[in-house]
């Protein structure tokens, strides 16, 4: 019996021993780090609007130039409780006015905060760990030029045990993957330069795959129906699919889905409405060659059926 | 038998006719359906003239300006409580429970469409720019009452 309990805790604690270990916060290299050049701001804006920070990060229902002050305060029901938006302005207390480029960078593609703590997935580092390095220190630049603004937004409201983040650590040894989720384009007659692009804007900082693509019961994308559509985590209706398929944009040209990016009207010149709409107020904020290039994208993904 | 044929088919115009408006009059879903459509095809007409895909002229930009301001000052009616749900509806919850908001929305879509009559006065706008002035904030609105008060299913 005695013996029974010491292989017990010896057991016990291996596991909890390796569960440590691997859900240890990751950071990127130093060499990595070390490479970068300073940030370009303007690059940085057009990411900003591409990444759709204001949309979580700004107050809720913001328009206009209040998208520039990130207050946070925004918040995100999901399966596993109630996340609020933190503040991300420039505020040294309330933001991240007080952060190294690398803290930003870790934050933003190892989702590791600046004292180690995982950050829940809710903010969507794991399409942000698809963006090169450069452009996330562009994207820093800009950000450093917004105001900074005091505002404290409430906690999580988690119940347990998400409300532990080392678990965090686990998930992401799961669903953190460098890889992009297409490696090819469905379709043969797709321009590789622009499609390449659109892969980088829609399954890095356009991070559409979050609401579009439906998740498993861990939180996880499931890679194999990317894009095919997924219940609207903010409650009504359904997120569409979005692939080129009949039940998604199959009906779509190019430019029809470049247009409803710039517009937000549909072919059918029904408008963009729910949360969709401040992801197309975003787009409609990048050069048009970007819209081109997520529509190339799209229209070469997988069909759903 | 020819005559007694077209006879038959008047005759299920003159029945049938009726009987669907009579249908839709009674059922405020179905009648806020209508009219949305009637406010697509306006859509589709200015959109696709602004766009350049239809030929411009005044008479179809009167048109599509004229359907979306009847849209505008009927559309609120069509929302009683009792028709939060059924007939394949997309109206939001939001529109029962934030009537001040949704109002605030119709309001804001009847002041467009009254800008763009008066901007029309009789003929039409003139020229592709007047229209495009007189169109451009009513398509607008579109997207700002979708927001928060339609659910894509």
């Amino acid at each position: 019996m005695k013996k029974l309990i010491v292989a017990f805790a010896i057991l016990g604690a291996a596991g909890f021993g390796g569960a440590w270990v691997l859900s240890a916060p990751q950071v990127v290299s130093t060499e990595a780090l070390a490479a970068l050049t300073p940030g370009d701001a303007v690059n940085g804006e057009r990411l900003f609007w591409a990444g759709g920070c204001a949309s979580c990060h700004a107050a809720p229902e913001a328009k206009g130039e209040d998208k520039l002050v990130l207050a946070g305060g925004v918040r995100l029901e999901s399966p596993f409780g109630t996340f609020v938006a933190p503040n991300i302005s420039m505020s040294e207390s309330a933001g991240i006015g007080a952060w190294s480029l690398p803290e930003f960078v870790n934050a933003m593609v190892k989702g590791t905060a600046p004292d180690g703590a995982n950050y829940y997935p809710a903010f969507p580092y794991t399409s942000y760990t698809h963006m090169t390095l450069q452009d996330v220190a562009d994207l820093f630049a800009f950000m450093t030029t917004l105001p900074a603004v005091e505002t404290v937004p409430g906690n999580h409201e988690l119940g347990f045990p998400f409300n532990i983040r080392r678990t965090v650590g686990l998930w992401k040894r799961l669903y953190l993957r460098p890889d992009f989720a297409i490696s090819q384009p469905e379709a043969g007659d797709a321009d590789p330069a622009l499609w390449e692009r659109g892969r980088y804007l829609v399954e890095g900082p356009g991070h559409c795959a979050e609401c579009h693509t439906p998740r498993g019961p861990l939180g996880g994308l499931e890679t194999g129906r990317w894009m095919a559509g997924a219940p609207n985590p903010a409650g009504e209706g359904r997120i569409p699919d979005i692939t080129p398929s009949d039940a998604g944009i199959g009906g779509w040209s190019v430019s029809d889905i470049a247009y409803y990016l710039e517009s937000g009207f549909t072919p059918d010149y029904d408008s963009v409405g729910g949360e969709m709409v401040a992801v197309q107020e975003n787009m409609t904020r990048l050069p048009a060659q970007d819209r081109e290039a997520i529509a190339v994208y799209l229209k070469a993904l997988p069909p759903s059926n | 038998m020819r005559k007694v044929m077209l006879g038959l088919v008047a005759g299920a115009v003159v029945l049938g006719g009726p009987v669907v408006s009579v249908q839709a009059a009674g059922d405020p879903i179905a009648v806020r359906k209508a009219v949305m459509q009637s406010v697509g095809a306006a859509a589709g007409l200015g959109g696709g003239m602004m766009k350049g895909e239809i030929a411009y002229t005044p008479a179809a930009g009167k048109a599509a300006i004229a359907s979306m301001n009847a849209a505008a000052l009927s559309y609120g009616d069509f929302f009683p409580e009792g028709s939060e749900s059924g007939g394949d509806t997309t109206a939001a919850a939001a529109i029962w429970e934030d009537r001040a908001g949704f109002a605030q929305e119709l309001a804001k879509f009847a002041s467009a469409t009254g800008g763009a009559m008066q901007a029309s006065g009789k003929d039409g706008p003139a020229d592709l720019d007047a229209f495009k002035a007189a169109f451009g904030p009513v398509l607008q609105t579109c997207k700002s009452c979708h927001e928060g008060f339609r659910v894509k299913r």
